[in-house]
Formats: structure tokens, C-alpha cells, sequence
């Protein structure tokens, strides 16, 4: 896409931590017997993050204060849902929050999930438009959600108590192993896709952005993970900085099909 | 069929002088780096000679317009009259949403005024009685203003090859392949 587009890296990718966190957290509270743990701070602690989020996505455009227009074209356009659903998340994580006592209620954390998980799918949809032949399917949703389990078990593991912590583990050690092999495996097919494919597997593979975030957000973890029984609350920082290099990726060295216009598609 | 005006680029004509895209420059004083009118080199793989052949390409006015589409606060329109899709700069937010949708990469980002913009087929000059200034300026007219709905299609293309291919959004531009070079060699030698 031609520029790292940071606004964008730091609002998806925090976002998509956000909705991680409201994930692992209800699940451990509600679908497992046991303390719910620190369940207060970790809602507040995905606000958090999804609030600074949203402040950076405010930069990426030219004018900031039309903002709120951004939910006219809610009947067609991808970008005015992902705008809707995460703005409703972000008031259903503030009611969690503030509500929250030894744990949130379950009606309001499972719809916190739900429309978390709709506010991800529609950002999936929005970065996968027909100009980027690679993305121009179910991945960038697929990436999203995987962004959101790994963020959202490794922030959500600091306010999880010694009995929860398998379940998290779980989670994250799942996650790490099924985004290694979906951003190991995806730029390998766009080798043998169209010549825009191809172009964008080439660069991809090329860029040491998205090798950094292949072994600084998901191998070392994933061996540190198979040294410990817990999460250790410092893999937070090296989980975070992966995603922000393969977000960078994903918007700067994705090839757009203008940039070969007067030769194959 | 709904009157549709249309780009007709005619490779067979087309010297690539980039006069059409010097007349758009002219007539709108974009600023620096943002083109909406562009003159393609056709490549190797597409056209594998020593003569050189080209398309003028800007923003093709597709029937199904992902610009219009994808943008979130409802900046373009697609007029009813003559199915010109037209940039109403004074809504767009400057998100770039629409930059980075259009397969054809025919929306650009303004620096200086912080918003999208993009060829507007010169609706302006067209409701007047004139041409496009891109298609007024042509000197071999390889660049023509039609209407779909009357236009004679037989020999002309929707997607030749250095063009992509996307049906869903049924760009309104035809093409005639530029002329393939005739290869004259002499017996016994």
C-alpha cells in the first residue's frame, strides 16, 4: 500500500488487542470455573488500549473533526460499520468496566464479544478491497483475529490468577501457532498467484519488517511459552511490538494493482 | 441501456505525446504529484515489440464505482444524467479510503487541501456543450468521449491485457488494441 500508514497500524492493531482482552476475559470468567481474577483493571486496561487506538486513528485524516460523518454510508461501506462497531464496543468495554464487580455481568460481556467480533470482521472487510489482489479475500480478517487472540491472551494474562492461566496459555500458544503458519504460508501462495500477487508475496518476503515479526511476535514466544507453566507479563511488550512490525507490512509492502497498469494484472 | 459516457482509447492511434494529460493539468493546476489523467507505457509482457504503444487512462465512471462504495461519509455521487461519478471534495474527511480501493488507482490524495480528488470527466464543461478538455486536446483522436448505450462495440474491448480485469465494477472504458507491427522479411537471406 505503499506507506506504513501508522495511524491505521496503531489503531488496528490496538483495537484488535482490545476486543482480544474482552475475549479471553469473558471467556475465562464465564466459560470456566475458577476466580475471575483482576476483572475490573483488565476492562479498563482494554479501554485503555482501544482509546489510544482510536486517538491515533483520528491522525490519519486530513480532517480529523469530520470524524462523526464517517457513520453516513453505513448501507455500503465497510469503513462506516468498522467505525459504528467499534465505537459500540468501546461503549459496552467502558459499561464492563464500570460495572464490574467480582465479575461483568454475562449478558453485557458476551455482547461486548459479539460486537467485538463484528467491529474485527467489518475491519477485515474494510482492508480487503479489490486493488489488493492479495487481500482481496478473507486474510485480512483472519490476520485481524489472530492480532486480536495473541494481544488480547498475552494483556489479558496479567490480571489472570494462577488458576486461569492454563486457559490462557492455551489460547495464546494456539494462537501463536496458527498465525505462524498463516504468515508463513500466505506470502508463499501469492508467489504463484497474478503478477500483483506475486509482486506483493515477493515483497513481503523481501522486507525485514515481516521477518522481525515473524520471530520477534511469534517464534520467541512461542518459545518462551514452551519454557514457562504462566505468561510472564513482560511477553506483552514483545507480542505487541510483532504485530505492530506485521501491521506495517501489511499496509507498506501489500501491491496495489495501479502500480502495474500497462502490464499484467 | 441508461446513457453511460465513456472513455474510448484508441491504442492503435495513440502516439503517447501525454497532451491529454498536459490539457487536465492545465485546465485544473492539480497540485504537484497528483495526476488524474496518466499515459501507460504498455509492458513487455503485454506488448513484446520494438514500437512502443500506450494508455491514456484517468478514472473510468464504473457502473458499480468501489469509490462510492467504500467511502464512509458519502463523498461521491454517480449523476443519473449521464453516469459520470463525481468527487464532492467539500465532504471528503481525507481519510484515504477510497486511494486505496479503486483497483485503478484513479482517486488521489490532495496534500495541500487534506482530501481525495479525482478526474470528474469535466462534468462541468460536458453540461456546457463541450468536450473534456483530455479529449478536446488529443491531436490524433485516440481519446474519445462516447456513450455506451449508442456506441458500436464491435471490435473494441473492455479489458485488454495492461488493463486489469474487474467486472463487478464495469469500468466505462473501451479500448482498440494498439496495431500489432507487421514484420517484412526478404526471401533467402
Amino acid at each position: 500500500m505503499s506507506s506504513f500508514e501508522l495511524p491505521l497500524v496503531v489503531f488496528t492493531v490496538l483495537a484488535q488487542a482490545a476486543v482480544g482482552t474482552v475475549l479471553v476475559s469473558s471467556l475465562r470468567q464465564h466459560a470456566t470455573a475458577g476466580p475471575a481474577g483482576e476483572v475490573r483493571k483488565e476492562w479498563t486496561a482494554a479501554l485503555a488500549v482501544l482509546a489510544l487506538g482510536l486517538a491515533a486513528s483520528l491522525l490519519h485524516l486530513g480532517h480529523p473533526l469530520g470524524a462523526p460523518t464517517a457513520l453516513k454510508h453505513l448501507g455500503a461501506a465497510w469503513l462506516s460499520r468498522e467505525v459504528a462497531g467499534t465505537g459500540l464496543f468501546l461503549v459496552l468495554a467502558a459499561a464492563g468496566a464500570y460495572t464490574a464487580r467480582q465479575k461483568v455481568g454475562a449478558g453485557l460481556a458476551w455482547a461486548a464479544c459479539l460486537v467485538g467480533l463484528l467491529a474485527l470482521f467489518s475491519m477485515g472487510m474494510t482492508y480487503a478491497p479489490p486493488s489488493f489482489p492479495a487481500l482481496n479475500n478473507a486474510l485480512p480478517a483472519l490476520f485481524f483475529l489472530l492480532t486480536a487472540l495473541v494481544l488480547g491472551a498475552g494483556l489479558a494474562a496479567r490480571f489472570t490468577p494462577e488458576a486461569g492461566q492454563p486457559l490462557v496459555r492455551a489460547i495464546l500458544g494456539t494462537s501463536l501457532v496458527v498465525s505462524l503458519v498463516a504468515h508463513l504460508a500466505a506470502p508463499c501462495i501469492w508467489l504463484s498467484g497474478s503478477t500483483v500477487m506475486a509482486a506483493t508475496g515477493q515483497a513481503w518476503i523481501a522486507s525485514p519488517l515481516y521477518w522481525g515479526r515473524i520471530v520477534i511476535g511469534l517464534a520467541v514466544p512461542l518459545l518462551v511459552l514452551a519454557r514457562t507453566r504462566s505468561v510472564p507479563n513482560w511477553l506483552f511488550v514483545l507480542l505487541l511490538a510483532g504485530e505492530l512490525l506485521g501491521r506495517m507490512v501489511f499496509f507498506a509492502a501489500t501491491v496495489h494493482t495501479a502500480a502495474n497498469l500497462g502490464g499484467l494484472y | 441501456m441508461k446513457k453511460q459516457l465513456a472513455f474510448y482509447v484508441d491504442a492503435e492511434r495513440c502516439i503517447g505525446c501525454f497532451t491529454c494529460a498536459m490539457a487536465c493539468k492545465n485546465q485544473y493546476h492539480q497540485e504537484n504529484g497528483v495526476v488524474w489523467r496518466n499515459v501507460y507505457d504498455l509492458k513487455d509482457g503485454v506488448y513484446p515489440h520494438r514500437e512502443r504503444a500506450f494508455y491514456s487512462l484517468a478514472c473510468n465512471h464504473c457502473e458499480n464505482p468501489t469509490c462510492l462504495n467504500v467511502c464512509p461519509v458519502q463523498a461521491y455521487t454517480k449523476r443519473e444524467e449521464d453516469g459520470i461519478v463525481v468527487h464532492h471534495q467539500d465532504k471528503c474527511i481525507g481519510c484515504g479510503n477510497c486511494i486505496r480501493s479503486c483497483p485503478y488507482g484513479a482517486p488521489r490524495y490532495n496534500p495541500v487541501a487534506k482530501r481525495a480528488e479525482k478526474c470528474s470527466m469535466c462534468w462541468q464543461r460536458i453540461d456546457q456543450g463541450l468536450k473534456p478538455a483530455c479529449v478536446q486536446a488529443c491531436p490524433v483522436e485516440a481519446l474519445r468521449l462516447v456513450d455506451l448505450a449508442e456506441l458500436d462495440q464491435t471490435g473494441l474491448t473492455r479489458f485488454p491485457p495492461g488493463f486489469p480485469r474487474f467486472p463487478e465494477l464495469n469500468p466505462s472504458v473501451r479500448f482498440r488494441a494498439p496495431r500489432q507491427p507487421k514484420f517484412v522479411r526478404r526471401e533467402g537471406v
